[in-house]
């Protein structure tokens, strides 16, 4: 009996030593993304973005000697494969540090969880309740890096109403925190403005054919329509609400960032969207370049959000090392990295990037074309 | 006018429940079981159709050419491999069921590996909407229903006046009585399939047209299985019937409640639907084996 117990009680050791994170050999970051389901297009590019700046990482060496080594979790968009692969991660591969989905609903999925453990999440998503407690006080795992919901909407909200836009509708999914979180502080935003938000549709993930629910919106007359939707859907509520002659504005998120416009099916004129990036900067026009050359893939605004957020915790374990906790500390520390997505500064109050600028676009054609740089504050 | 609008929409949508209907009604009639591989066949047919035709330019008729065709083939193969043995050994029906659930997993996982969890879009066919008196009806909208109701108008005649339909008539009323009479009763099998695969790939085109092309977009035949029960399973002209009033339901209810409520409203239409006529608008009492 005793020598099961020791037998036991070693494995157990063992298993509990495999789980602490290596102060030799590879230093082990997780890729938590959607590689396979809905939102795969967003999750692909984010890891190709973190992949490219790893390779890089290591081929000039590396960090202080150790390779860094990507280690890829498929949440396939679904919320409890995320939880499982998290789990994994923190408690079986010994990541420092895990770089988390640009998806809120696993964003909001992983926050409480990610509690338990000291490993810190760089993410992506923007809808604030990834990030903060119901008491306004940060999860102290998670981060996000690029400009929150409210953040976006208000610099939306602002354009619209600095080009004359004066009658608003909006459609948006109640069943997904993105859209949800971006609706209300644009409906805000125009609001104070001055301008008239006439109609707001809400639908659910079952709907395909939303031109009964577009209606309304034409009915009022409206001058540009807020969407802010995931790629596919906002697709079809694009073509439909054109198919029933809306000719007026299209005000869209980040969803409708190239590839939205090779993937539309016909000229994308009057919709204007947000964006991380400014495609006519030569240090992105090069990186999109390189990228194509070396993997035919064509680099769109997450890829470069994965690329910065590899290289700041490649500083970061220059500087404090690769125990999670340290790593933790110094991400909420981020301060004026200038990346290709701009310059980032993490404000230890809300894990969200202050200052963080965005570039408002049109479609011309299918030509995208940049109209202008807003601060997100 | 609005009602109008809501109307078209309505008459719109229930087009396509109506191919998906009426696809699923002729296998039902036949072989009196819910073929639930359909709608991976919609799919499986629809991506055919884009990669080999749409996305290398080709056009609508040729895109439609394709998806019939393959819709057809992957049909018949379909009811070699997972019907046909059940059917000459009379084997228990629970087992037609089992193997229409299988072949339609078979058929999405075919899918998924090739185009992963991605969505496409075919190219625009279709110009700008129609303006009539205030109207919208899209291009699209009016093709369809025309190319839709031009293949059920030719399934009718082709059921009512041709031997084959003769044929298919008696297979569904007694399958032993007309073998007896000198039918081939496989073959009769056979032809069934290949047109319900054929109506599978038109819908999947509209649909996709429609709604965008994405590997689970087979699920939509739950709507044409509601269809086919309000209009009576087993009866083609009910499963039309049923799929016209489905599809105005659909988008009476979400204009006057909101796209939140309305499916459970129409389930619930659906159900008080049945309670007070079983058998659906035109059906008879037909029943289901599996």
């Amino acid at each position: 009996m005793k020598k099961v117990l020791s037998l036991v009680l070693m494995l157990a050791m063992l298993l509990g030593m495999s789980t602490v994170f290596a102060t030799e050999g590879p230093i082990n970051i997780g890729c938590l993304q959607d590689i396979s389901g809905p939102t795969s297009s967003l999750g692909n590019m984010v890891y190709g973005g973190v992949k490219w700046a790893v390779d890089e990482i290591n081929a000039a060496g590396g960090v202080n000697g150790r390779m860094i080594n990507v280690i890829l979790y498929d949440t396939k968009g679904d919320v409890t494969e995320a939880i499982n692969a998290y789990t994994r991660a923190v408690t079986s591969d010994g990541v420092s540090a895990i770089v988390g989905p640009p998806v809120a609903n696993i964003g909001l999925a992983v926050a409480p969880e990610s509690e338990n453990n000291d490993v810190p999440i760089l993410g992506f998503a923007i809808d604030k309740n990834c990030q903060l407690k119901p008491d306004g006080t940060p999860y102290k795992n998670m981060f996000a890096f690029q400009p929150a919901a409210h953040q976006q909407s208000a610099i939306m909200g602002e354009f619209a109403i600095k080009n004359g836009f004066t009658k608003f509708g909006v459609v948006y999914n109640e069943g997904n925190a993105y859209s949800v979180s971006l609706q209300a502080p644009f409906i805000e935003t125009v609001t104070a403005g001055g301008a008239e938000v006439a109609q707001v549709v809400t639908y659910t993930k079952n709907d395909k054919d939303f031109r009964t629910l577009l209606q309304p919106i034409l009915n009022a007359d409206v001058e540009a329509v807020f969407i802010p939707n995931y790629t596919q859907e906002l697709i079809l509520i694009a073509q439909q609400i054109r198919s029933m002659g809306f000719e007026g504005a299209l005000i869209c998120g980040l969803d409708a960032c190239p590839p939205f416009n090779t993937l539309f099916g016909e000229p994308a004129d009057g919709i204007y969207f947000i964006n991380n990036i400014d495609g006519t900067e030569p240090a992105i026009i090069d990186m999109v370049n390189n990228v194509k050359t070396a993997t035919g893939i064509d680099a769109t605004n997450k890829f470069f959000l994965g690329y910065d957020v590899a290289n700041i915790l490649k500083g970061i374990f220059e500087e404090v090392g690769t125990n999670p906790a340290d790593v933790r500390d110094a991400v909420e520390k981020v301060t004026d990295y200038k990346g290709l997505t701009g310059n980032i500064t993490i404000d230890p109050a809300t894990h969200m990037p202050k200052g963080l600028e965005m570039v408002m676009f049109k479609y011309e054609g299918s030509t995208p074309i940049m109209l202008e740089r807003y601060a997100a504050d | 006018m609005q009602i109008l609008q809501y109307l078209i929409n309505g008459i719109a949508l229930g087009s396509v429940y109506a191919l998906i209907a009426t696809g699923f009604s002729l296998i039902f009639n036949v072989l009196k079981f819910s073929n639930f591989s359909h709608g991976a066949l919609m799919t499986l047919s629809a991506f055919s159709g884009y990669f080999i035709a749409a996305g290398n330019g080709w056009g609508l008729v040729p895109t439609i050419l394709v998806s019939v065709l393959t819709g057809a083939a992957v049909s018949l193969f379909g009811e070699f491999v997972a019907f046909r043995r059940i059917l000459t050994h009379n084997t228990s029906p629970v087992y037609f069921f089992v193997s229409s659930i299988t072949l339609g997993t078979l058929y999405e996982g075919i899918v998924v590996l090739k185009v992963g969890a991605n969505f496409y879009n075919y190219p625009r066919f279709f110009g700008k909407p129609y303006r009539i008196a205030g109207l919208f009806v899209a291009r699209s909208d009016i093709i369809i229903f025309c190319i839709s109701a031009a293949a059920l108008l030719l399934l009718a005649y082709m059921i009512r006046k041709t031997k084959t339909g003769r044929a298919l008539r008696s297979v569904s009323f007694d399958r032993d009585t007309a073998s007896l009479m000198g039918i081939n009763v496989t073959r009769t099998i056979q032809f069934a399939f290949i047109v319900s695969g054929a109506l599978a790939g038109l819908a999947g085109v509209f649909l996709g047209i429609n709604y965008t092309l994405y590997p689970t977009m087979g699920s939509i035949v739950v709507k044409g299985f509601i269809a086919s029960v309000i209009g009576g399973l087993g009866s083609l002209p009910g499963a039309i019937i049923g799929a016209m009033l489905l599809g105005i339901l659909e988008t009476t209810l979400i204009s006057i409640i909101g796209s939140g409520y309305a499916p459970v409203f129409t389930f619930v239409i659906m159900l008080v639907f049945l309670l007070v006529r079983p058998r659906g608008i035109a059906g008879s009492n037909i029943q289901e084996k599996a």
